[in-house]
């Protein structure tokens, strides 16, 4: 029998890696934007729950974000572009 | 079965001309604050969804299939021009650190609550366009990185950097503004 063999994949759950400050932080916007697999997010988390260096950081990110996507909304567009599709359409149809 | 040219138009209108300011807004960004580009693209993305009327299923969301044809315009143009300039600048940018001066300067992010719209919005336009491109598509329109990848096709990973330097980019040119404005030391 080989040693190695006897290791089961339980005995590793408990000792999954710890993410470093800066591991975390090159995750921050794959954190935010909900882009991370089920257990890189949980490994982030996790060190956020623990880190207080980290956890202002990200929720800066977070605010900066939030922030950015408030910008969505439409813009008016100039008066006479409306009347100008209406007529390439009126053509078009014609 | 196509439906009569009178019907078509009024439907067209009522249906999709009254999301002419959102596609407007979406193409000023894409086109980094370019006007007339941007009146050119919503003409020509509204003459392609006109066209293609048929295929549209009244009820469903017009607005996500406008933007998704104006993007497509958008890229196909963007593409066609992609070897040229804009490389250079994007290498540029991709070279240098990134910094967290706006972070560090202001961890508790008062500054959003002070700064204009405007500036933030100067600040997409003057990014490099293939950064501006993943920004407004992420940022402004939500699309997933999966999305985004295929819009622009270019690979996840590459969404992945670009967002995260465009976005430090746009960090710095706010914390610039910021001390301009007084808002910062």
């Amino acid at each position: 029998m080989n040693e190695s063999g006897t290791r089961s994949p339980e005995g590793n759950r408990s000792d999954e890696p710890e993410l470093s400050c800066e591991e975390s932080l090159a995750r921050v916007y794959e954190y935010l934007d909900g882009e991370l697999e089920a257990s890189e997010h949980e490994a982030v988390r996790r060190h956020l729950q623990k880190c207080r260096n980290c956890y202002p950081h990200f929720d800066f990110e977070r605010m900066f974000l939030d922030y950015v996507h408030e910008l969505g909304a439409g813009e008016e567009s100039r008066s006479g572009l409306a009347e100008r599709i209406r007529e390439m359409i009126a053509a078009a149809s014609g | 079965m196509s439906i009569p040219a009178e019907q078509r138009q009024r439907e067209f209108e009522g249906e999709a001309l009254v999301h002419l300011d959102a596609l407007y807004g979406l193409a000023l960004r894409l086109s980094g604050g370019d006007e007339p580009r941007a009146e050119d693209l919503v003409q020509e993305s509204m003459l392609k969804a006109y066209r293609a009327w048929d295929r549209f299923e009244v009820g469903t969301n017009c607005r996500a299939w406008l933007m998704t044809i104006l993007r497509n315009t958008f890229i196909n143009e963007f593409r066609r021009q992609k070897s040229r300039p804009t490389a250079v600048e994007f290498d540029q940018v991709a070279e240098r650190p990134s910094s967290d001066a706006l972070y560090e300067a202001d961890p508790e992010g008062r500054i959003f609550d002070h700064i204009i719209d405007d500036q933030v919005i100067a600040a997409i336009d003057e990014l490099p366009a293939e950064f501006r491109v993943a920004v407004v598509l992420s940022d402004l329109e939500g699309l997933s990185y999966q999305e985004v990848s295929e819009v622009m096709g270019i690979p996840v990973g590459t969404v992945k950097s670009r967002l995260f330097r465009a976005r430090k980019r746009l960090q710095e040119r706010l914390y610039e503004y910021a001390v301009e404005m007084g808002y910062l030391k």
